[in-house]
């Protein structure tokens, strides 16, 4: 156990952090669930990739540094330090990217990575169905093979990003008559195919950053396969596990949000509720025990381990700390909650914050779902339904 | 940077849990229990594998090993419902008085022939003191009343508070097997009660909790151990981390075990009982909370994405 940084890592800091300070937009982005805002989150993952600071861990070879977790975790930090931007290209980056790492070969990697690490393409995530949502195994979407390419029909939704990414990847079923797990493939597509139909959602906020997709008759090359015809389940676990575990949400996010928490308070601490300087405290310990626990899965993963089940109980965790930060937030601002925009002028980002909390417990695997996993892989019960 | 324990760390915790599993179950909680609470062979066996001595400098014929070490031990103690005074001998006491310059007694404790009991003006009462008697509601507490004036140093502190911390963990690892084991052999409605979900989200919520209390555990050992200045700041966390979780879980596991849960017949008593009485040991939740809203929200200590490690 050694808590204390190298002077090398020290110094990555204050590189990170003099960099950040001098690039970092002044003023808030617009959402980037809508088209106005999207562009300008993409226009500034070009220029997060004009500094090399796309994605830190990958290899130089694929637009990355090459840095190991610790020095990503320090970017992180001092990335929602100086307050960047949500990652536009976040299903990319840290979904399919290690996905593709793990199971690409070596010309999916040439051909995907580094036009992601550079912002060059923005990538959807396209796995739920109506019928297959927690249930995912339920998923009907075809990909039939003919000669070198698979026929796409069928339909996803919840689609993130999809209103206005440019790929997409997801699971499909390319045995016919398969069953559950069984006989699906883990596709990429170019969300401009021909067939491809995008039907924005109008989200709780109003906004239409996700989408349905409909797929009638699309011609996708069977070199878009990510691992064999068939292995796609196991992929889409990988990517999920990366999904709930170390990259999607790293604490710096919630560090970041449990000291706004804090200022906030200081500036209403005189009409507080007294339950809400406990859940102020309880915001900070819960955000720094997320942090020493990401610290320590990262030691154990650069020591030759990995992230198992484990990464459910990561998940329930930022999601419902999230959560209760915004709703102390809500109830510290009073009547001004309500308000998309302060009377100033400034955008209420504790309201559109508070909205997006509440997917946190649903995306990603419900916490429902997460709760299952726990019990049944970490404290072994039996399985759901089991006689 | 490197938050990981270490492969000799960790071996001898299960060393050391191998051996408390072996020698100290809750048969043997119910022989104490029935008897004189204490069981000097139980205490010699501690001895023998050298862990009176693990805080105490070889040149006294300790092991010389630090403060995460002695943490992973007390929590196994914990996990044990360890009856024997080992935690507050050897992993309170010790590093107290040797902070004072005082090693006098480190020979004899390492023996096992000394058992220092130390009253902190915090605490009201002293475990396996030497003062009168008092009821606790855990059997094998021996809770008594302080002969003499206590301390009142903050190191003592710190370190009671974080050995309760530890063994609150353990506790709260143990309550939580106990309650998974129970929920996979107690049948009804013709399966598992374990199979069902309103079943398994309790013991995964209360998981969570665990889960999330050991990493503020280690680090506040070793913020101690490191000498930072916000250490009392990090115990003060771990306390309350570790006292919540065990408490949710005490009162998980009771939910989990039914009408069963509130009988002596079945082991949990035990361990309920001995998370409810460190819960408020070293350290009410209001006192760790101030220490903490000072820091926090009174800006004694610099937070932030950037301060992980202040």
């Amino acid at each position: 156990m050694d808590l204390a940084y190298t002077p090398e890592q020290q110094d990555f800091r204050a590189e990170v952090r003099a960099w950040m300070d001098a690039h970092v937009p002044k003023e808030p982005l617009v959402t980037l669930e809508c088209r106005e805002g999207f562009d300008q989150h993409v226009v500034w993952e070009r220029t997060l990739a004009s500094g090399n600071w796309g994605m830190v861990t990958w290899p130089e070879a694929y637009g990355g540094r090459g840095l190991d977790l610790i020095q990503w975790l320090i970017f992180e930090e001092e990335y929602f330090r100086a307050g960047g931007p949500n990652r536009a290209n976040q299903n990319g980056i840290f979904l399919l990217g290690p996905t593709i790492m793990e199971f690409g070969t070596p010309e999916q990697k040439a051909r995907f990575l580094t036009p992601m690490a550079k912002g060059e393409t923005m990538w959807a995530q396209a796995w739920s169905e109506p019928g297959a949502g927690s249930d995912m195994a339920a998923i009907g979407s075809k990909a039939v093979r003919d000669g070198d390419h698979y026929v796409i029909s069928g339909q996803k939704t919840w689609s993130s990003r999809a209103a206005f990414a440019d790929w997409g990847f997801g699971i499909f079923r390319t045995e016919e008559g398969s069953k559950r797990h069984k006989g699906l493939s883990f596709i990429l597509f170019d969300l401009n195919s021909p067939g491809i139909t995008r039907r924005p959602i109008r989200q709780l906020h109003g906004d239409t950053g996700f989408a349905e997709l409909f797929f009638d008759e699309v011609r996708v090359p069977v070199e878009n396969r990510i691992a064999g015809e068939g292995e796609g389940w196991k992929v889409a676990m990988a990517t999920a596990g990366f999904e709930r575990g170390l990259m999607l949400r790293s604490p710096g996010r919630f560090q970041a949000t449990a000291k706004r928490l804090v200022e906030l308070y200081r500036q209403h601490e005189a009409e507080a509720a007294p339950s809400a300087r406990e859940a102020v405290m309880t915001a900070w310990m819960q955000a720094q025990a997320y942090a020493y626990n990401t610290y320590s899965v990262a030691a154990k993963i650069m020591a030759g381990g990995s992230i198992g089940a484990e990464a459910s109980l990561n998940k329930i965790f930022w999601s419902e700390l999230d959560r209760a930060m915004h709703r102390t937030a809500m109830q510290l601002l009073g009547a001004a909650a309500e308000l998309r925009r302060f009377d100033d002028g400034r955008m209420n980002q504790w309201l559109e914050g508070y909205i997006f909390s509440l997917s946190g417990p649903i995306y990603a695997g419900s916490n429902e779902i997460q709760r299952n996993i726990t019990a049944e892989r970490l404290l072994d019960l039996p399985r759901v339904g089991a006689g | 940077m490197e938050f990981l324990l270490n492969e000799d760390q960790l071996a001898l915790a299960e060393t050391v849990r191998d051996y408390l599993a072996g020698t100290h179950g809750p048969d043997v909680l119910r022989r104490l229990d029935a008897g004189d609470n204490r069981d000097p062979a139980i205490w010699q066996g501690l001895v023998d594998m050298g862990l009176t001595g693990l805080l105490v400098p070889e040149e006294f014929g300790g092991l010389g090993l630090g403060l995460v070490d002695a943490a992973l031990i007390a929590r196994e103690c914990g996990r044990a419902c360890l009856a024997e005074p080992l935690v507050d001998t050897a992993f309170v006491a010790v590093p107290w008085l040797l902070a004072q310059g005082d090693a006098a007694q480190m020979a004899a404790i390492v023996a096992g022939t000394a058992k220092p009991s130390v009253a902190h003006a915090i605490n009201p009462w002293v475990s396996d003191g030497e003062g009168a008697t008092l009821d606790s509601i855990d059997p094998l507490r021996n809770l008594t009343q302080p002969v003499g004036a206590p301390s009142s140093d903050p190191l003592l502190l710190d370190l009671g508070a974080l050995m309760v911390a530890a063994q609150l963990a353990g506790l709260a690892e143990a309550m939580l097997d106990q309650s998974a084991a129970y929920a996979k052999i107690r049948t009804q409605f013709g399966q598992p009660i374990g199979a069902f979900q309103a079943v398994k989200h309790q013991l995964a919520t209360a998981a969570v909790a665990i889960e999330f209390a050991k990493p503020v555990l280690w680090r506040a050992a070793q913020a101690l151990a490191d000498g930072l200045s916000s250490a009392p700041v990090h115990i003060s966390h771990a306390k309350i981390a570790a006292t919540d979780a065990a408490i949710q879980m005490a009162e998980t596991a009771i939910q989990v075990h039914g009408a069963m849960g509130y009988t002596y017949e079945v082991d949990l008593h035990f361990w309920m009982k001995r998370s409810w009485a460190l819960a408020g040991a070293w350290g009410s939740r209001a006192f760790h909370l101030k220490r903490i809203d000072d820091a926090v929200i009174g800006g004694g200590l610099a937070i932030g994405p950037d301060q992980t490690f202040a």
